[in-house]
């Protein structure tokens, strides 16, 4: 008996692997699900809020959210950390991407009809995740405090502050104030760490575990 | 001390005859794909990160506005629509239109996508309004970010 085998009785002695694992392992998928790459566009999506999710927790370690420190840390990540600028690169691609995944994979459901009953609610659920996706773009593109990220949050937040009758209160919650400043800064920031990956976590879960009870929508 | 009784069913499940199910194991051939696909878009992440790093351009002014100035790209079509539609309907501002559409109909008519398409077949042949409205519709956001890139301010 080896020693993998070992390990694998003495946790099968306590947790009865032996019934845990077969429905996971052999839990069957479509063939055109393995041979059509258009089925990658949810993982590909998923696998990049992993990659995010690790590059985020180094970043958060350098990054400091205020108007007067939030330009030098970013400086000093892409500069003097090691490998800083590699973490903020590849958050940044990922971010993109996982944008592109998101919308794709919507595309791909749209056409396939794969939104049919029994599958309406995690359409639904779909859309709030890909609301969720813009909006942690949207609140993490402030963060660096450059130019670029200023004005374009100022096109944002008032776009989102001209919407009839909710707009205002909307931009006095997002900007913590009249104008874009330390209170905005620390909000996005507080959005984009603490709130949106709260909230991607839950509807995640609900999105794999009903793809889990209904299985993939494997008609083309 | 209070015992509780707890019945314990010692399930008798019947030789069941193994279900023919079309499609191949999760592990390991669903799982070999995925890394593989993994793998695939990690080294193009950190290719194109060391390729093309992030960007970082002059701090932020509240007083030099810079020209011209764009939201994200997949804000563009939104922002392309609201400069995009000049018209006052009635009493409402153009302004107001243009907003509300892009963001609230917009995604609104998203979330009920499953409700109004009440036809169950997936077949893209015997769907052809919901095909015809999808491709109106990607033409669209495409065209509002079109829009919007050329109108940047």
């Amino acid at each position: 008996m080896s020693f993998l085998d070992k390990i694998y009785k003495w946790l099968d002695d306590r947790f009865k692997l032996r019934d845990l694992l077969p429905p996971i392992v052999k839990h069957p998928a479509p063939e055109d699900v393995i041979s059509n790459p258009l089925y990658c566009l949810g993982g590909t999506a998923f696998l990049c809020f992993i990659i995010l999710v690790i590059t985020g927790i180094f970043l958060a370690m350098y990054y400091k959210p205020t108007p007067g420190e939030a330009y030098k840390s970013v400086q000093t990540i892409m500069t003097a950390v090691p490998m800083g600028s590699l973490v903020r690169s590849v958050h940044h691609w990922a971010a993109n991407t996982m944008i592109a995944a998101v919308m794709l994979h919507m595309i791909r459901i749209y056409f396939m009809g794969a939104y049919k009953k029994p599958r309406e609610l995690n359409w639904v659920v779909g859309i709030f995740l890909l609301l969720t996706v813009t909006t942690f773009g949207f609140s993490g593109y402030l963060l660096p405090w450059d130019q670029l990220s200023f004005w374009a949050t100022k096109i944002g937040t008032g776009i989102a502050g001209s919407m009839p009758i909710i707009g205002g209160y909307i931009s006095l919650i997002l900007m913590g104030g009249n104008d874009i400043g330390a209170e905005t800064l620390t909000r996005f920031f507080a959005i984009h760490v603490l709130i949106l990956p709260m909230a991607i976590a839950v509807l995640l879960g609900m999105h794999f575990l009903m793809v889990r009870i209904q299985g993939i929508s494997g008609r083309l | 001390m209070t015992l509780i009784e707890v019945e314990k069913h010692e399930v008798e499940e019947p030789k069941s005859e193994p279900v023919r199910v079309r499609g191949l194991p999760f592990f390991p051939h669903f799982l070999l794909r995925e890394v593989v696909v993994m793998c695939l878009i990690a080294g193009s992440l950190i290719l194109l990160a060391s390729y093309y790093p992030a960007s970082l351009l002059k701090p932020a002014d509240p007083f030099d506005t810079p020209t011209p100035i764009y939201p994200e790209w997949y804000f563009l079509y939104v922002f392309g629509f609201l400069k995009f539609w000049t018209w006052d309907i009635g009493p409402i501002p153009a302004k107001i239109i243009g907003v509300t559409m892009p963001m609230i109909l917009w995604y609104g008519l998203l979330i009920l996508v499953p409700f109004i398409d009440r036809n169950p077949s997936s077949d893209i042949r015997r769907r052809k309004l919901a095909v015809a409205l999808g491709i109106i519709a990607l033409i669209g956001v495409l065209y509002f970010t079109y829009y919007g890139i050329v109108h940047g301010e």
